[in-house]
């Protein structure tokens, strides 16, 4: 086929592609600019406000860090290398500077993290069930009814939107001082959570299974469970695994107001001891919360592979 | 006996399908032509219900199906297979669960939902693969398999359905010669040997002289043609396919392999069709 050409001498005429092009080029990139300015003049702005507001100035900064690092030294343990790996004597004393004498209450921690770590998996998989029985409805794609998609929506949005702890505070006024009311905190923000991010997979969805479904007569149940579930199972699987492992963080915390788990243990060094003893929680609340990290990670990477789900 | 009185299906700007009225008797094969936008998938999927019509009645055994809502309406559409171009198979889902898919209707919210199907479905569902010769690939997941196949599995997914009708909608259309005939052949026998009505939907005229009683000719979402294959002339098919072709000739919309064979048609025309480079 034969392509027009026009002579470069005419590329000055106000008719030609080229130079109607470059015009338009131009106008765009023109009104581009003053967005741009503005933009950037409201950034900096709300920049300064914030730092205004919040008080965020270098000597503040400064006499902060300092007091940082004097908490860390009230925290920190007295051990001394010659006495580390000492046992206990005759009457069951630990000796002082000695690994045994700074972690004296391993067990307490130990049977706490477990705890916190139960705590993590039951309110996952509550949530995670939760989350599976309003992600359907709050997919635009999938959710016809615009009534059930809005409280769907605004549903998950209330579970994420109030911070667990809050909700432990109120459940443990209701259900008294335990793991009960942590779960549940935490349950319910899961629900909230994943529900939202479990809704976007649905979104991209192919149309093409699920035509296939309703062609058999399947009803809205039945195309959720054949023509959509399979093709994002794996997804979710994957998100399940991830907000796991954010649950474990949420449930070492959500002890501080009497929801079970090691929070209660860490709330109460802190506030009656401020002594090494919160270190020695901490550190163990580090090491647990890597490890599930890793082992959620190996987890991940194994069901992405899976054949079928 | 399945009966379209002016049904039409609109868009805010355009008339997908205008006031069609066709009467089609149980155990025909009808092939329904056209060029591509005349609303061919649109008619058939007001048939089986997927799109709802703007006007008219369909109506199937003295029911009104065009308005027909709820469990009627899953009823209808488990009486009325359907077979896609895409297939539409649920990829991730290994071929028999594919295939038993075609029974959901008879089944309760809990046994569907655990996808618990009895021995004989599930014999009935193997029965329906062989007959296609796709039984040995019943385990594995429906993604792994070729096009021509997958459009199998799909075929014995509405054989289990133990349809009254069967609406294939441009079943070979994403398929290559061979595999197109494998296709059209099984849904030849269907209709021959179980007396389902098949409507099918088709690019290529020589598919449907060949395997169709009938064939109804759209354009521009109106009927315009309607009559045996044999009554297809050169002139039904400019009308068909639009007179501003120019010189146009059978063949053009052929995918058939032999096709090829032929001696180089009379006139060959100056507009190119996609589908004649493509076999």
């Amino acid at each position: 086929m034969a392509v027009t050409t026009t002579p470069l001498t005419e590329t000055g005429h106000p008719q030609d592609p080229v130079s109607i092009y470059e015009k338009h080029r131009t106008d765009l990139q023109r009104a581009k600019l003053g967005q741009n300015i503005l933009f950037l003049l409201l950034f900096f702005g709300m920049l300064i406000f914030s730092i205004v507001t919040s008080q965020f100035y270098p000597e503040r900064l400064a006499q902060a860090a300092s007091r940082v690092f004097e908490y860390f030294g009230t925290i920190m343990p007295n051990l001394q290398w010659d006495l580390l790996f000492e046992g206990r004597d005759e009457q069951g004393r630990a000796v002082e500077g000695s690994l045994t004498f700074w972690y004296t209450d391993l067990d307490k921690y130990l049977s706490l993290i477990w705890e916190t770590i139960l705590m993590a998996i039951t309110a996952t998989l509550l949530g995670t069930a939760g989350a599976l029985a309003l992600c359907f409805a709050g997919s635009r794609n999938l959710m016809k009814n615009s009534w059930i998609y809005f409280f769907a929506r605004r549903f998950m949005e209330i579970c994420r939107g109030v911070p667990e702890i809050l909700i432990a505070l109120i459940f443990v006024f209701a259900f008294g001082i335990g793991p009960l009311a942590g779960i549940l905190a935490v349950a319910i923000h899961t629900a909230g959570a994943l529900g939202k991010l479990f809704a976007e997979v649905n979104e991209n969805v192919s149309r093409r299974p699920i035509d296939g479904i309703r062609g058999v007569g399947g009803n809205w149940f039945e195309q959720m469970r054949y023509g959509v579930l399979p093709q994002v199972l794996p997804n979710f699987v994957s998100y399940g695994l991830l907000r796991f492992e954010i649950n474990v963080r949420a449930s070492s915390i959500i002890g501080f107001v009497g929801a079970g788990g090691i929070g209660q243990e860490l709330n109460r060094v802190i506030s009656f001891y401020s002594d090494d003893r919160v270190l020695a929680v901490l550190v163990l609340v580090v090491i647990t919360v890597t490890l599930i990290d890793l082992l959620s990670e190996r987890l991940r990477l194994y069901f992405i592979g899976k054949e079928q789900l | 006996m399945l009966e379209l009185k002016g049904v039409s299906k609109h868009f805010t700007s355009t008339k997908a399908v205008d006031d069609v009225s066709v009467t089609i008797d149980d155990g025909q094969m009808v092939g329904i032509i056209g060029r591509s936008g005349a609303g061919k998938s649109t008619l058939l999927r007001m048939i089986n219900r997927l799109a709802d019509p703007t006007a008219g009645e369909i109506r199937f055994g003295g029911q009104d199906v065009a308005t027909i809502k709820g469990r009627q309406l899953l009823n209808w559409r488990s009486e009325c297979a359907m077979i896609f171009q895409q297939f539409n198979l649920v990829g991730r889902l290994d071929v028999i669960t594919n295939v038993l898919t075609g029974r959901i209707y008879h089944h309760g919210f809990a046994s569907s939902m655990l996808k618990l199907y009895s021995p004989a479905e599930r014999a009935f569902a193997v029965h329906a693969l062989d007959r296609l010769t796709m039984a040995h690939t019943a385990m594995q997941r429906a993604d792994t398999l070729s096009g021509g196949q997958q459009q199998r599995v799909a075929i014995a997914r509405a054989l289990v359905q133990e349809p009254k009708i069967l609406l294939a909608d441009e079943p070979i259309a994403s398929l290559d010669p061979l595999n197109a005939k494998v296709v059209m052949d099984a849904l030849r026998t269907i209709n021959r040997e179980d007396k389902i009505t098949v409507v099918c939907n088709l690019h290529t005229l020589d598919t449907a002289r060949k395997y169709c009683d009938r064939v109804i000719g759209m354009a521009a979402g109106k009927v315009v043609f309607d009559g045996p294959a044999s009554d297809l002339t050169l002139e039904a098919a400019r009308a068909i396919y639009g007179a501003d072709l120019g010189d146009f000739t059978e063949e053009m919309t052929s995918t058939d392999l032999d096709a090829l064979g032929r001696p180089p048609a009379a006139a060959i025309g100056t507009a190119v069709d996609g589908q004649q480079l493509a076999s």
